[in-house]
C-alpha cells in the first residue's frame, strides 16, 4: 500500500513539474535558510562550553555612576583575583588577565615574528581555562616571573618544528622570556583569543584602578547567590579606603551624593551573546541577530509552506477525480489522508536533500559575510541532520495536512459526476494565505530598507574626524618614541606627507579613563583621556571650537595642558572652560598636577555608534606610541613606500606595519554591515519564494478560467481587459497584506533601532517603497501568466473542456 | 439481494427543492442483470449512486443482503461497498498516474490483499479480458474500449457479488460498446448481479429486466426473455 502511495506521489510530481518545482524549490530554499540559521545559532551558542566547569566560571565587572559618568565594564582591579583565591571559601580558583592591545614583535635568535594577541596572566590562568598542553603543564607553566606560554601556532612561527620548551624568546626588544608551555588552541570559541600568555607576578594594591579582567571559578557545591553577597560585602569594604584617598570623601558621603558603584558577576557562557559593555576584550556577538535570524527562518518556511498549501488546494479539482475513484475502490478517508501526507512528506524530503546541497554551497559565502567559520560536517552533524529531519517532517505533515483533509473529504459522487463546485472556503483560505505570505515578504522588504538606511546613516554620520588619508603606525622601541618629534621632518620632506602626529590610541581602539578634578572643586571626575602629540587635530581634521590647539612654541613638558571635547565641557558643567585649571591625578599618593584648559574641540567618535560620545580630555605628551601620517590622495602607495623606507632606517629592528584609520574605525561598524548584508540575501530569497508561489497560483487561476477567458474573448474582450481581470484580485491581496505589514514592521524596526545611540528617524519612504515593490513583483509574476492566457486562441480555450 | 422500499431522495439548493427519487420500491435478486432506463434527469444516476452507497437516501429503506444500509455513515458504507460492490463508469474514471495493472490492483490494495496474490489475480483477470499485453501502459495510451475494459476489470477484481454500471458504453463507439456489453454478459453468466444505467435500448436488451424511470418514479418494468438476446 505504502509503495503505491510513493509511486503515485512521484508520478504526480512528474506530471505537474511546475507545481512540484515551486513546492520543492521553495521548501528547499526555506530549509536551507533554516539549516544555516541552525548552524549559526549552534555556533554562536557554543561559546565557552568547551572549558571544563564553564558553568562555574564568572567574569567580574563594575557598574558605576559617578559624578554623572556612567560606566558599565567587565573590568576589575589588580588585587581582586588574589582576594578571591585567599579570602573566599566558595572559590576554586581565580585569575587575572591583562590584554596587550597591540601586536608584539617576538624574536628567537634571528627569527622575528609579530604576535597578534597577547595577554599577561596570573599563574592560575590555566587552572580556570583548561587549555590542552602539548608541552609543559598547567600547574607549573607560569610559576616563574619570566615564563611565557605559546599557542601551538605561535610556537611554530617562532621555533618551526623544534620543541620550544625551555627556549628563550625576546619580547619586543625589552625582555627575555622562557617558554614553559605550548598549548593547543581551545577546542571551541571563546570571547577572547590569545596567541601567547606572559606570566604576570606584579600586583598593585589599588581597588579603584580597573585595568584587568578577573575570572573566578567557583567550587562545584558553591552557592552563587551566597558567593555574590559575600563578594559584595567583602569588596565594598576594600574599596572604602581608596574612595577616601582619591575622592577625598568617605564611602557614605560618596553614596549620599547620589553616586553608585557595584561589582557584578557575569556567567562566562553569557558573555558572547549578552555582553555589550565598555572595554570588552573583543566585539561580542549579539543575541538580537539570533532572534532576527530565527524570525526570518520562520517567515521563509511559512512562505514556502503557504505555497505548498495553496497550490495543492488550488489543484484539488484536478485530483478530485482520483479521490473519487479511490473512494469508490474502497479507500477510507484515513487511507487517503495518509496518501496525501505521504506525498507532501516525500516532496519535503526531496527538498531536504536539495537543501543540504544548497547549505554546503552557501556556507562559504555565509561564513564570509558573517565572519564565522561554520562547517556542515562538524561534531554536531548528527544533531543538524536530526533537526533538519524534524523540521522537514513537521513541515511535510503541516503543509500537507490541509490539502490532505480537504481532498479526502470530497464526496465521491459529486467529484465523479464532475460537478465539483469550486469550493468557496478553499478560495477564501488561499486568499488569506497569500495575504499572510505577502505580509511576511513586505515586512522583510521594509525591514531590509530600514536596516540599510540605518547603516548608511551611521556610515555617513559626522564622526568628527577624517580617517581615509591617515595611516597609523605603531612605534615599537623606546628610543624611537623619545626621539620621534625630531624625526617628523624626515617624513615631511615628502610633500605628499601632509602631517605627522602621534596619539596613545585612535578611533576604533578601546579608550582609557582617568580621574581629574577642577581646581576649587573637591571631587574627582572620570574623563576619557587621550595623550597626543602636536598636529593631532590637523592630522585627523578635528575641528577646534574655542581656544587654541597644542602649539610647540607655547608649551613646556613639565606642565600639563588640556583640551576638552564638547561633551566633557557639558559634563563638567563649567562655563568659560578655556582658561580654567584642571588637576590630573598623578600617582599612587593621590596628588594632583594642575594645568590649563587651553581649548575645546568638537566631539569625535572613538567607539562604535552603540556608545554615546565620552567626555574626553586630550593632553600633550612626548612619549606616545602610535604615530599617524596624513598623506595626499594622489600616489598613496608611493607615499607609503617612502614612509616605510625612512621608517626602516630609523627603526631597523621592527618591520614597518600600518593600518588605515578609516578601516580601523570602520571595523566597529562591520558587525552591523554584515548583519545587513545577510538580511538582504535572506529577504531576496523570501521574495523569490513568494513570487514563485504567486506565479503558481496565478497560473492555476488562469488555467481554471481558460474557458471563461475564451468566452470573453469571443465576446470581444481585449488582451489588456483580460489581463486586468486576472491580475486585479492578486493586487488587492497584496495591498491588504501591506496594511498588516506596516504596523508590524514599524514595531519591529523601532525595537531594533533602539539598540543604537544614534538612530534614523523612522522614515515613511521604505513603507511606500516596499508596497510598490511588492506590487511590482506581484504584477510581473501574475501578468506573465495572465498575458499567456489572454493571448491564447479562444478556440483552444473553448475546446479545453 | 437488494430491497428498496419507498425510497426518496430530495436535492435542495437555497430556494429550490427537487425530488430526484419519489418512493421508489423494487427488489433485485442475486444473479439478476437489471437495466435502469429513462430520460436525462429522471433520477436513474441518483438511484445507482444510492444503490452503490455513494449517496444517502432521504427517506425509505434500503436493505442490502438483508441489512438496512440506507442510513449508515460514510465509514460503514465504505466497508460494505468495498467488499460487495464494483463500479463501472461512463467516463471510465481511471487514475491517470497509475498503469493498467495498478488501476486494476487498487481495490485489492484497499482490501489489504497480500502482494503475491494481488499480482496473480490482476494478471489473470486482465489476461482474461484481453488487456494483458497493456498491463504497463497508462490509461491515456489506450483506446476508449480498452480503458473501459480496464475499468471493468477494476470493478471485478475483488469478485464483488454486485456490479453497478453507469452508462458503461456511453463514451464508446458501437463496436467497442459491444465488446464491453459482451463482457458484462459473461460476468452475468458467471453469476454476478449487475445493475446498469443506460440510455441505449440496445444495451438494455442484453439484460434480463428493464426498469423505466420518469421523474423519480418507476413507470414500467419489463422482463427480457433471453438474457443475451441481442446480436
Amino acid at each position: 500500500m505504502f509503495k503505491n502511495y510513493i509511486k503515485v506521489a512521484f508520478r504526480t510530481l512528474n506530471k505537474n513539474r511546475v507545481y512540484a518545482t515551486i513546492n520543492i524549490l521553495g521548501l528547499a530554499l526555506g530549509l536551507t535558510v533554516t539549516i544555516l540559521v541552525f548552524l549559526f545559532i549552534k555556533d554562536e551558542t557554543s561559546y565557552e562550553k568547551h572549558w571544563d566547569g564553564y558553568e562555574r566560571i564568572y567574569r567580574t565587572g563594575i557598574k558605576a555612576d559617578m559624578m554623572g559618568q556612567k560606566m558599565n565594564a567587565p573590568v576589575s582591579c589588580s588585587p581582586m583575583a588574589n582576594a578571591f583565591r585567599t579570602e573566599f571559601t566558595d572559590v576554586e580558583t581565580a585569575t587575572r588577565v591583562q590584554t596587550i592591545n597591540q601586536e608584539i614583535l617576538m624574536r628567537h635568535e634571528q627569527n622575528k615574528v609579530y604576535i597578534q594577541k597577547g595577554a599577561r596572566v596570573d599563574s592560575t590562568f590555566f587552572k580556570v581555562f583548561d587549555y590542552e598542553f602539548i608541552h609543559g603543564n598547567a600547574d607549573a607553566a607560569l610559576k616563574e616571573t619570566n615564563a611565557i606560554v605559546l599557542t601551538e601556532e605561535s610556537a611554530r612561527k617562532l621555533f618551526g618544528d623544534k620543541n620550544a620548551l625551555g627556549e628563550i624568546v625576546n619580547y619586543d626588544n625589552r625582555q627575555d622570556y622562557v617558554v614553559r608551555g605550548v598549548v593547543k588552541d581551545p577546542k571551541g570559541h571563546a570571547h577572547f583569543q590569545f596567541d601567547m600568555f606572559l606570566a604576570d607576578h606584579q600586583y598593585q594594591n589599588i581597588w579603584m584602578n580597573n585595568g584587568w579582567y578577573t575570572y573566578v571559578k567557583l567550587k562545584e557545591d558553591a552557592s552563587f547567590d551566597a558567593f555574590k553577597a559575600e563578594m559584595t560585602r567583602n569588596f565594598m569594604k576594600k574599596i572604602e579606603p581608596d574612595v577616601e584617598r582619591f575622592l577625598k570623601i568617605t564611602a557614605e558621603e560618596f553614596f549620599a551624593q547620589g553616586n553608585a558603584f557595584e561589582y557584578q558577576l557575569q556567567p562566562l557562557k553569557d558573555i558572547h551573546l549578552h555582553s555589550k559593555m565598555d572595554f570588552e576584550i573583543k566585539q561580542n556577538g549579539d543575541i538580537i541577530y539570533i532572534y532576527v535570524f530565527i524570525g526570518i527562518a520562520l517567515l521563509v518556511i511559512l512562505i514556502a509552506g503557504i505555497n505548498f498549501m495553496n497550490l495543492s488546494t488550488a489543484r484539488s479539482g484536478k485530483r478530485a477525480k482520483e479521490v473519487g475513484v479511490r473512494k469508490v475502490s474502497g479507500a477510507s478517508r484515513k487511507m487517503l489522508i495518509t496518501q496525501f501526507l505521504t506525498e507532501s512528506v516525500i516532496q519535503s524530503f526531496i527538498a531536504l536533500f536539495l537543501a543540504f546541497i544548497l547549505v554546503e554551497l552557501f556556507l562559504p559565502g555565509f561564513n564570509n559575510i558573517m565572519e564565522t567559520n561554520i562547517t556542515l560536517f562538524n561534531d554536531y552533524l548528527g544533531k543538524t541532520v536530526l533537526f533538519a529531519l524534524l523540521v522537514t517532517l513537521v513541515y511535510g505533515l503541516f503543509a500537507g495536512s490541509y490539502p490532505a483533509f480537504f481532498l479526502s473529504a470530497f464526496q465521491p459522487i459529486s467529484v465523479l459526476k464532475g460537478d465539483l463546485t469550486k469550493t468557496k472556503g478553499g478560495a477564501l483560505l488561499r486568499k488569506a494565505l497569500v495575504i499572510i505570505q505577502f505580509t511576511a515578504s513586505t515586512i522583510l522588504i521594509i525591514g531590509m530598507i530600514i536596516i540599510f538606511k540605518q547603516i548608511s546613516f551611521l556610515h555617513n554620520k559626522d564622526i568628527g574626524f577624517k580617517g581615509d588619508q591617515v595611516i597609523v603606525v605603531p612605534l615599537q622601541t623606546d628610543p624611537m618614541t623619545e626621539n620621534f618629534r625630531n624625526y617628523k621632518d624626515i617624513f615631511l620632506k615628502n610633500s605628499n606627507v601632509l602631517s605627522v602626529t602621534r596619539a596613545s590610541y585612535y578611533p576604533g581602539d578601546n579608550p582609557n579613563q582617568s580621574m581629574f578634578a577642577l581646581e576649587g572643586r573637591e571631587e574627582q571626575l572620570p574623563l576619557w583621556n587621550m595623550e597626543v602629540d602636536y598636529d593631532f587635530f590637523k592630522t585627523l581634521d578635528i575641528e577646534l571650537l574655542e581656544g587654541r590647539k597644542f602649539e610647540i612654541e607655547k608649551e613646556s613638558d613639565s606642565i600639563p595642558y588640556f583640551i576638552l571635547n564638547e561633551t566633557a565641557v557639558k559634563n563638567l558643567n563649567i562655563e568659560n572652560a578655556v582658561g580654567r585649571r584642571l588637576g590630573r591625578y598623578t600617582g599612587n599618593d593621590g596628588s594632583l598636577q594642575y594645568g590649563n584648559i587651553i581649548g575645546i574641540v568638537k566631539d569625535f567618535h572613538i567607539e562604535g555608534f552603540n556608545q554615546p560620545i565620552r567626555p574626553m580630555i586630550l593632553t600633550i605628551e612626548k612619549n606616545v606610541w602610535f604615530a599617524s601620517f596624513k598623506i595626499a590622495k594622489n600616489d598613496m602607495n608611493a607615499t607609503i613606500d617612502y614612509i616605510e623606507t625612512e621608517w626602516n632606517k630609523l627603526e631597523p629592528t621592527h618591520p614597518f606595519r600600518y593600518t588605515f584609520l578609516d578601516q580601523k574605525f570602520g571595523a566597529l561598524l562591520r558587525q552591523q554591515e554584515n548583519f545587513g548584508t545577510m538580511f538582504l540575501f535572506l529577504t531576496i530569497l523570501a521574495i523569490i519564494i513568494s513570487a514563485m508561489g504567486l506565479y503558481g497560483l496565478a497560473s492555476y487561476t488562469a488555467e481554471q478560467r481558460t474557458k471563461e477567458i475564451g468566452i470573453r474573448k469571443v465576446l470581444g474582450a481585449s488582451v489588456s481587459q483580460i489581463m486586468n481581470m486576472l491580475t486585479k484580485d492578486f493586487i488587492k491581496l497584496v495591498l491588504v497584506a501591506n496594511i498588516f505589514a506596516w504596523p508590524i514592521t514599524y514595531l519591529l524596526a523601532k525595537n531594533w533601532l533602539s539598540n543604537f545611540s544614534y538612530q534614523i528617524d523612522m522614515p515613511l519612504l521604505p513603507y511606500v517603497f516596499a508596497t510598490l515593490l511588492a506590487l511590482i513583483i506581484a504584477l510581473i509574476t501574475v501578468s506573465f501568466q495572465a498575458y499567456q492566457s489572454a493571448n491564447s486562441d479562444p478556440v483552444d480555450a473553448l475546446k479545453y473542456e | 439481494m437488494i430491497k428498496l422500499n419507498k425510497l426518496t431522495k430530495v436535492y435542495r439548493t437555497d430556494e429550490i427543492e427537487s425530488t430526484a427519487l419519489n418512493e421508489v420500491s423494487f427488489e433485485i435478486n442475486q444473479g439478476e442483470f437489471v437495466s435502469i432506463m429513462g430520460p436525462s434527469g429522471c433520477g436513474k444516476s441518483t438511484l445507482l449512486n444510492i444503490l452503490g452507497m455513494l449517496d444517502k437516501p432521504e427517506n425509505g429503506s434500503y436493505k442490502f443482503l438483508g441489512n438496512e444500509v440506507g442510513h449508515l455513515n460514510e465509514k460503514g458504507r465504505s466497508d460494505v461497498r468495498k467488499k460487495n460492490i464494483g463500479f463501472i463508469f461512463q467516463n471510465f474514471n481511471l487514475i491517470d498516474e497509475l498503469t493498467v495493472f495498478e488501476n486494476v490492483e487498487l481495490p485489492l490494495l484497499y482490501n489489504k490483499v497480500p502482494a503475491s496474490e494481488r499480482k496473480q489475480r490482476v494478471n489473470e483477470l486482465i489476461e482474461k479480458i484481453g488487456i494483458g499485453h497493456r498491463a504497463n501502459h497508462f490509461p491515456q495510451q489506450l483506446s476508449g474500449g480498452q480503458q473501459q475494459r480496464v475499468a471493468v476489470a477494476r470493478a471485478l477484481i475483488t469478485k464483488p457479488p454486485l456490479i453497478l454500471a453507469d452508462e458503461p458504453t456511453g463514451n464508446l463507439d458501437s463496436s467497442h460498446g459491444n465488446e464491453v456489453m459482451e463482457l458484462m454478459c459473461e460476468l452475468h453468466e458467471a453469476g454476478t448481479t449487475i445493475v446498469m444505467v443506460t440510455h441505449s435500448s440496445h444495451d438494455a436488451s442484453y439484460s434480463g429486466r428493464i426498469i423505466n424511470l420518469l421523474d423519480g418514479q418507476i413507470v414500467s418494468e419489463k422482463r427480457n426473455k433471453l438474457s443475451s438476446a441481442a446480436v
